[in-house]
């Protein structure tokens, strides 16, 4: 009997030490993050890999975290391409991959199109058409020929666009994008940091328009 | 149970406990609203949020620690009673483990060609059990013919 309670009550003990251990753990890795520890949340620096626009030396860094399929994305496209084009000789604009696969099944394909562009040059302008259409292929079951189409229409060679998409390399770039995502805790798209800082996202042009301003104002 | 045996319990045993742990962490990230990231073959994100990693609303990390829970007590059993059959049950169990364990690694290198080590760690822990299983029913077969029945 004594052998019983044993072999059951150390079971019991490993299994629920173990889980409390593992639920600490998991718990941990998300207390690492700045914003737990009472700054605010941080997305990593512009680099040499990231798509841009704009002068490396602006004084303000857009960082945009998007979803190509998202509709609030498409809504705030026209928004941040009017505020790039007006401020493009004073901030740099960076796009980040944030596929949320989960509810977006063609987002992933679409910032590979996006990327696959970009191995030809012409990433903004696959990221612009792919906005612009957004509605055309959020519901395709395979947006793949949509894509190649789409390619060929902004002057693209459709043979090394499609040769492109499949590249691991493609694909590893739309994951680190995403994985630094994860990092800066984004949650949802589009999200934004203004000079590596999260804002909250601005609901009209004005808005943003003042955001961008008084970042660019000089410091008193 | 023949004394060359033994050895079967005790890695059924340990192995599970692994593979229970591994599920179970990826359960309580899903539970937490966590997302997984490894340092290491960098795809957690991908196949963890992946379509494939929830089954009927039930995400497949916490099927798989309900799996390796259930092999991990049927061996405890086993040891506090010595009823054979409870190690036939255990064993039993393990090629369920081992064809879900196949079709996640299928998924993982060609529907999402990304790969996610604490998956493959179930991958293995349960590849470990099913060929344990194996060749604990063909060692059986040999020393006692019936006592598998």
């Amino acid at each position: 009997m004594s052998k019983r309670i044993l072999i059951w009550g150390s079971t019991v003990l490993v299994l629920v030490g173990f889980v409390a251990g593992l639920a600490y753990l998991a718990k941990q890795d998300a207390a690492k993050k700045p914003s737990d520890t009472g700054s605010p949340t941080r997305a990593a620096d512009v680099t040499a890999s990231d798509w841009t626009k704009g002068p490396a030396d602006a004084r303000v860094t857009l960082i945009e975290y998007s979803d190509l399929q998202c509709p609030a994305c498409g809504f705030f496209y026209p928004i941040v391409k009017q505020v790039s084009t007006e401020y493009g000789d004073r901030v740099r604009f960076a796009y980040r991959h944030f596929p949320l696969r989960q509810i977006h099944k063609n987002a992933e394909l679409a910032a590979r199109a996006t990327e696959a562009a970009g191995k030809q040059g012409k990433f903004w302008e696959m990221h612009d058409l792919l906005f612009e259409k957004q509605s055309s292929w959020a519901q395709e079951l395979a947006p793949t020929l949509l894509f190649m189409n789409y390619a060929t229409s902004i002057g693209l060679d459709g043979e090394k666009f499609l040769s492109d998409f499949v590249l691991p390399e493609v694909r590893a770039n739309v994951e680190s994008d995403y994985q630094s995502g994860l990092d800066a805790k984004v949650e949802g798209t589009p999200t934004f940091f203004l000079n590596g800082f999260r804002i909250s996202n601005p609901q009209s042009y004005d808005e943003f328009k003042s955001v961008i301003e008084r970042a660019l104002a000089p410091q008193s | 149970m023949p004394h060359n045996l033994r050895w079967f319990p005790v890695t059924l045993l340990l192995v599970s406990l692994v593979g229970f742990l591994d599920a179970a962490y990826l359960a309580a990230k899903h539970f937490l609203g966590l997302p997984v990231v490894c340092t290491f073959l960098g795809g957690c994100g991908t196949v963890t949020t992946s379509r494939f990693s929830v089954i009927a609303g039930i995400p497949v990390a916490l099927l798989g620690a309900c799996y390796y829970l259930v092999v991990f007590l049927l061996v405890v059993a086993y040891f506090d009673t010595k009823r054979n059959s409870l190690m036939v049950m255990a064993a039993r169990l393990t090629p369920v483990g081992f064809l879900a364990s196949l079709w996640f690694v299928f998924v993982q290198a060609f529907l999402l060609k990304a790969w996610c080590l604490y998956c493959l760690v179930s991958a293995v822990t349960s590849t470990i059990l099913f060929v344990v299983a194996l060749i604990y029913f063909f060692q059986c077969k040999k020393h006692e013919p019936t006592e598998t029945s």
